[in-house]
C-alpha cells in the first residue's frame, strides 16, 4: 500500500561550499574509527547537521553507503519513525529493508518483528553502512527509545548509528561508553576556536578583520557558529567595522536577537515582510510561500535568500523545498508577533488552505489549528480520514482526535466515523461505543447546523457503523454479536459499497473461524472476496485467500485449498503492472504446504526457492513467519531438526496474526519438534507454560496445541498407565469435536496418531484395532492424496503400513505410502552429533570455554540472558551433558572446539 | 530553594533563570510568563499548570539555545529565588 512520505526527510543535505575546514572533527576519531554509536549533542546553532553531512560524504567517498532521515515532532509515533527508519535504509542498501516494510504496512505493526527481520537483512549484507538520525531529539521519547536501545545494541559490526540531538538520547550511552563503542561530540568539541573563526571571518566571509576584532567576535560568541553567521552577514559591507564589533561585545543581549535585528535591519522592506510572514512556516516552497505572502516572488526570494546565505537550508538536490535555520525562525516569529499580532492567524489559515488543495492534510491541519480555525481544520479532517485510514495511518487521524472539541465533532458525522475507525485500528476502544450511540442520535435527528461535506459520504455512514460494532463484538469475544451486527452491516451497505461488504464479511468471517465454524467461515470469507475483488484490492484478495486456503487444509480438502491459491495467483497476475503483487509470495508458501502433505518434497522446495527469489518485501504481514515455518517443515523431513527448531524460534518472534485466530501456534509447532528431538522435558515445559492438560474443556483455537499435548504423553518414555490414559482419552475427545466440526484434515491426524498409540500398546486386543484405525484414517485421506502425514511419523508407522500391506494387499495407497518411507533419507549426522549445533549455539560454545560469567557472555553475544540460557541449554542437550566443563570437555573430543 | 508547598501536579508558580538578555518581544512566545532582564540574566515568571506544562516550556528554551541557569518553585512573582551568583555559573557548557 502506498504511504506517502516526505521525501525531502531522507535527503542527505549537500554539504555547502566554502565551509570553513574543520579536520579535527570532519578527520577526527568520529570519522577515522567510527564505533557503534556516534552522538553528536549541542544546543541548537552549534552546526551538528553540517558536521553530519561532512562525515556522510566522506563515508560514501569511502565506498560506504549512508541513510540518511531529518526527524520530526511526527516521529513520535514508532510507525513513522520505524517507516521512514526503514526506508531510508532500504533507499541506501537496496533490498534491506524489504520484509520489514511489509509488515510495516500492517495495522499496529510489532515492531520487535520489524526489527528482527531488519537486523537479519542488515547483518546478511556485508558492505559498511551508517544510518544517520539528525535531530533525534524531536522523535526521542518512550514510544521508541527501548526499540531503537535494542536495535543499536544489535547492529552487525559493519553498521553504525550517527546521532544529532539537541538532548541526550534516552539509550543506554553509559553501557556503550563503558565498553568503548561510544564516540561523542559534544558542543565543547563544536564551539571554533579562535583559528576556526579567523578561517570563517577572513577567509570564507572575506571580512579582513584584525586579530583583535577576531578575538572580541570570539569571545562575545564564545565559538557559536550560528552567531558567527549572523555577525558576518551584519558586518558585510559595513563601514564602520569597528563600532559595530565594539557595540555587539559590549552588549549583553541574546546573541542571536542582537544579531538577527541586525540582518533583518538591513533588508529591503520587501525581503524583510517576506521572512516574517513566512516564518510560521516549517518548509518553505516558491508555491507554499507565494500563497501565504499573497505575492508571486516566492521562489525567486527563496533564492536569493539561498544566494545571499540568509539562513535558508536547501531540503531536496533541486532548490525546490528550504527551511529556515531553527533559531533564526525562533527569532523572526517573535518579531512578527509583535509587529503584526492580528495577522499571524491569517498567515497559518492560507498555508493550511494551500496545503489542503495540495492534498497534504497533516501541515494543513497542523496550520488551520495554529490560526484557531477549527472548522477549517475540520473540514481537512473530514475529506482526508477515510483515506488515510486506508492507508493504515491510523495514527495520523487517531492524533486529530484530541484536537478538535467534541462539539465541533458532533455535528460531522461523516468526520465522526473517520475518528471512530482511527480509534478501533489503534486498539483504542473505550469511547467507541458512546461515539456510535451519539452518532445514531444525530444521525435519527439531525442538528440544523450539520455539516456533511460530501453528500454521498453520509450513505456510507449506517454500514460503516455496523461493520464497527461488529468489530467491537469481535473485540469483546461475542462470536454472536459479530455475525449478527455483520449481517446488518451488509444489509444496510451503500450500494456499491463494497468495501465495507468486504470488511464486514471478513470480520464475520474471523468470528466463525475463531469457533471452528469452518463452513461459515469460508462462506463470509468468500464475500469478502468477491466485495475486495470488485473493489480493486487484489492484495486485499490474496490476504482473505491466505484464509480460504488455510480454512480449505483445515477441513481435509487440499484440492481445494490449491484451487483456492492457484485461482488467487491468476487474479494477481491480471492485475500485475510492474512485477508480481504483494501477496503472491504468500500463495506460493500456500502451494509449499500442500505439496508437502502430499509428500512432493521436490514441488514444495521448488515453490519455496519461487518465494525466496520474489523477497520477503513481497509477502503480505503474515508472510515473514509462515513461511519460515513451511521452511521448518522441509528441515524436518531432511533430518535437520535443529535447523527447523532455529527457524520456528525466528518464525515466534516476527510473528503477526494481522487479526487471525492463532489456531497453530508457532510455540506448539516447536513443542513437536523438542518431542522429536526427544526434548521432552522442554516440551512439558512449554505445555505447563500454556496451562494445558488432558482434561481440559475443548475449543477449537486450542485444538492443535492439545494435539501437541497429545503426542507429548504419548511419548514419555516409562509413561505410567495413567499418563497414556490421559493421551488416549482427549485424543478421544478431540476426535470426536473435529469428526463433528468437519475438520477432516486434523481427523486424519488424530486418527494416525490412534493408531500409532494402539500399535504401541501391550494389550492383546490392539494391534487390530490399531490397523482398523489407520485404516479409517486412509480411507479419508487416500481421495487428496495425504502423505506427510503418516510418513512423518518414522519407522513405527512403517510397521504398521507393513502390516496392514499385508492384511490387504490389494489396496495401492498403503503400498505407496510405505514406498515414500524409503524415499526419505535422514540427513548424515555432522561432527558426530545425531542434532548438529547451530552457529550460534557454537558462538555459544566457545565462550563457555572461556572464564567469562553467564551474563558476561549473554552481554558478548548481545542476548538476554534468558536466550543464552536457552542457547546453553541446546548445547548441553546435544552434547548429552549436563554442566559447563562437561559440555567444554566432550566438545573438545569432537573437535568442535 | 522550594519555597513553596509541594503540589502532586507541580503546578504553581515558577522562576526560570536563562544566562543573556533576552528581548521582551520573546514574553508573546512564553503565555502567561513575565519576562524581566538585569544583569545579563533573564528571568521568567508565572504560572505553570502541571509538570508537563513546565517540561515543554524547558523544551522550548532548549530550543532558543540560552545556557539554562535555574529553574525553581515561587509563591508570587514577588517572592523570587535566592540570589543568583554570576561567578559560579561556569561559562557555556
Amino acid at each position: 500500500m502506498p504511504n506517502p512520505l516526505v521525501l525531502t526527510k531522507l535527503h542527505i543535505p549537500e554539504v555547502r561550499r566554502g565551509l570553513v575546514p574543520r579536520p579535527r572533527l570532519v578527520d577526527g576519531p568520529a570519522r577515522t574509527s567510527p564505533l557503534r554509536l556516534t552522538l553528536v549533542s549541542a544546543p541548537p546553532g552549534f552546526g551538528k547537521t553540517t558536521l553530519l553531512a561532512s562525515w556522510a560524504e566522506a563515508a560514501r567517498a569511502a565506498g560506504r553507503a549512508v541513510a540518511w532521515v531529518s526527524l520530526e515532532e511526527t516521529e513520535q509515533q514508532p510507525a513513522s519513525f520505524w517507516r521512514y527508519v526503514v526506508t531510508a535504509l532500504d533507499g541506501a542498501a537496496p533490498g534491506v529493508g524489504a520484509g520489514a516494510l511489509a509488515l510495516l504496512g500492517s495495522a499496529n505493526p510489532p515492531v520487535e518483528a520489524v526489527l528482527t527481520l531488519l537486523l537479519n537483512d542488515l547483518s546478511a549484507r556485508p558492505e559498511g553502512l551508517d544510518l544517520v538520525l539528525d535531530d533525534y531529539h524531536l522523535a526521542d521519547g518512550s514510544a521508541i527509545a527501548d526499540d531503537v536501545a535494542f536495535l543499536l545494541l544489535h547492529l552487525p559490526p559493519h553498521v553504525h548509528l550517527v546521532i544529532s540531538t539537541r538532548a541526550d538520547p534516552a539509550l543506554p550511552l553509559a553501557r556503550l561508553r563503558a565498553r568503548g563503542e561510544l564516540v561523542e561530540v559534544r558542543a565543547a568539541g563544536l564551539r571554533f576556536t579562535v583559528e576556526e573563526v579567523a578561517a570563517y571571518l577572513n577567509g570564507v566571509a572575506g571580512l579582513n578583520l584584525t586579530t583583535s576584532d577576531i578575538a572580541a567576535l570570539e569571545g562575545r560568541t564564545e565559538g557559536w557558529i550560528a552567531a558567527l553567521q549572523l555577525a558576518a552577514l551584519s558586518l558585510t559591507g559595513r563601514e564602520d567595522v569597528a563600532g559595530f564589533i565594539e557595540g555587539f561585545a559590549g552588549d549583553d543581549r541574546y546573541l542571536v536577537d542582537y544579531l538577527v535585528e541586525e540582518v533583518i535591519g538591513r533588508q529591503p522592506p520587501e525581503v524583510r515582510r517576506f521572512l516574517l510572514e513566512t516564518s510560521i512556516l516549517e518548509r518553505l516552497s516558491g508555491p507554499l510561500c507565494d500563497a501565504v505572502t499573497e505575492q508571486d516572488d516566492g521562489r525567486a526570494m527563496l533564492e536569493r535568500l539561498d544566494r545571499s546565505n540568509l539562513f535558508v537550508v536547501p531540503l531536496d538536490g533541486t532548490r525546490h523545498w528550504y527551511r529556515y535555520h531553527h533559531l533564526f525562525a525562533e527569532v523572526l516569529r517573535t518579531h512578527l508577533v509583535t509587529e503584526a499580532a492580528g495577522r499571524v492567524s491569517d498567515l497559518h489559515r492560507r498555508a493550511a488552505r494551500w496545503y489542503a488543495v495540495d492534498a497534504e492534510p497533516v501541515p494543513a491541519v497542523r496550520h488551520a489549528l495554529a490560526a484557531g480555525d477549527l472548522e477549517l481544520a475540520a473540514d481537512v479532517m473530514e475529506r482526508s480520514a477515510i483515506g488515510l485510514l486506508r492507508q493504515r495511518q491510523e495514527a495520523t487521524v487517531r492524533g486529530w482526535v484530541d484536537d478538535l472539541p467534541a462539539e465541533v465533532v458532533r455535528r460531522r458525522p461523516v468526520l465522526a466515523v473517520g475518528f471512530i475507525g482511527s480509534l478501533m485500528s489503534t486498539g483504542d476502544f473505550r469511547t467507541v461505543p458512546g461515539r456510535l450511540d451519539e452518532l445514531e442520535h444525530v444521525l435519527a435527528e439531525p442538528p440544523a447546523d450539520l455539516v456533511v461535506l460530501e453528500e454521498h459520504e453520509l450513505a456510507r455512514l449506517p454500514g460503516a457503523m455496523e461493520t464497527y460494532r461488529a468489530a467491537l463484538a469481535l473485540v469483546g469475544g461475542d462470536a454472536a454479536g459479530t455475525v449478527a451486527h455483520a449481517d446488518l452491516a451488509i444489509s444496510r451497505a451503500a450500494p456499491g459499497d463494497d468495501l465495507t461488504v468486504a470488511a464486514a464479511a471478513a470480520l464475520s468471517g474471523l468470528a466463525s473461524w475463531a469457533g471452528g465454524e469452518l463452513e461459515s467461515a469460508h462462506r463470509a470469507y468468500s464475500l469478502a472476496v468477491t466485495g475486495l475483488e470488485r473493489a480493486g484490492n487484489i492484495s486485499d484478495v490474496l490476504g482473505c485467500s491466505i484464509t480460504l486456503g488455510d480454512l480449505r487444509v483445515t477441513q481435509g480438502r487440499l484440492s481445494d485449498a490449491e484451487r483456492t491459491y492457484r485461482e488467487a495467483l491468476r487474479l494477481a497476475s491480471v492485475h500485475e503492472v510492474d512485477g508480481p503483487l504483494r501477496g503472491e509470495a504468500d500463495m506460493l508458501v500456500g502451494l509449499s504446504q500442500i505439496a508437502l502433505e502430499r509428500n512432493d518434497i521436490a514441488a514444495a522446495t521448488a515453490h519455496l526457492e519461487q518465494v525466496a527469489a520474489l523477497g520477503e518485501g513481497l509477502g503480505l504481514p503474515q508472510h515473514p513467519y509462515r513461511w519460515r515455518v513451511a521452511r521448518a517443515r522441509l528441515l524436518e523431513t531432511e533430518g535437520d531438526l535443529s535447523g527447523a527448531a532455529t527457524l520456528l524460534e525466528e518464525a515466534e518472534r516476527v510473528y503477526v496474526g494481522d487479526f487471525s485466530p492463532d489456531v497453530c501456534p508457532v510455540a506448539a509447532r516447536r513443542a513437536r519438534v523438542l518431542v522429536r528431538q526427544g526434548r521432552l522435558d522442554e516440551a512439558l515445559d512449554w505445555a505447563r507454560a500454556r496451562q494445558l492438560t488432558a482434561d481440559d474443556d475443548l475449543a477449537y483455537v486450542r485444538e492443535f496445541e492439545h494435539l501437541t499435548l497429545a503426542r507429548i504423553l504419548l511419548c514419555q518414555k516409562g509413561a505410567d498407565g495413567a499418563a497414556r490414559a490421559a493421551a488416549y482419552g482427549l485424543l478421544d475427545r478431540v476426535r470426536v469435536a473435529a469428526e463433528e466440526g468437519g475438520r477432516t484434515g486434523t481427523l486424519i491426524e488424530i486418527l494416525a496418531l490412534q493408531a500409532l498409540a494402539l500399535h504401541a500398546s501391550p494389550r492383546r486386543s490392539d494391534p487390530q484395532r490399531a490397523l482398523d484405525t489407520l485404516t479409517l484414517a486412509l480411507r479419508l485421506a487416500e481421495r487428496e492424496g495425504y502423505a506427510r502425514v503418516f510418513v512423518g511419523e518414522g519407522p513405527p508407522m512403517a510397521d504398521l503400513l507393513g502390516a496392514l500391506v499385508r492384511r490387504d494387499p490389494g489396496w495401492r495407497y498403503p503400498r505407496r505410502l510405505l514406498d515414500a518411507f524409503a524415499g526419505v533419507s535422514p540427513a548424515a549426522p555432522r561432527h558426530g552429533l545425531v542434532d548438529p549445533l547451530s552457529a550460534r549455539e557454537l558462538d555459544v560454545l566457545r565462550l563457555l570455554a572461556s572464564d567469562l560469567s553467564g551474563p558476561a557472555i549473554a552481554s558478548e553475544l548481545y542476548v538476554s540472558l534468558n536466550t543464552m540460557r536457552t542457547h546453553t541449554k541446546n548445547v548441553y542437550a546435544k552434547l548429552g551433558v549436563n554442566e559447563r566443563r562437561a559440555a567444554v570437555t566432550k566438545a573438545r573430543e569432537l573437535g568442535l572446539l | 530553594m522550594n519555597t513553596a508547598a509541594p503540589d502532586p501536579d507541580g503546578s504553581g508558580w515558577y522562576e526560570i533563570r536563562l544566562q543573556g538578555r533576552l528581548d521582551p518581544r520573546w514574553e508573546a512566545t512564553f503565555e502567561g510568563m513575565t519576562l524581566t532582564t538585569g544583569h545579563g540574566i533573564t528571568r521568567l515568571v508565572g504560572p505553570v499548570v502541571d509538570q508537563a506544562a513546565l517540561h515543554g516550556l524547558l523544551l522550548r528554551l532548549r530550543d532558543i539555545g540560552l545556557p539554562l541557569v535555574s529553574v525553581c518553585q515561587v509563591e508570587t512573582a514577588a517572592e523570587p529565588c535566592p540570589p543568583h551568583h554570576p561567578d559560579t555559573t561556569p561559562r557555556g557548557a
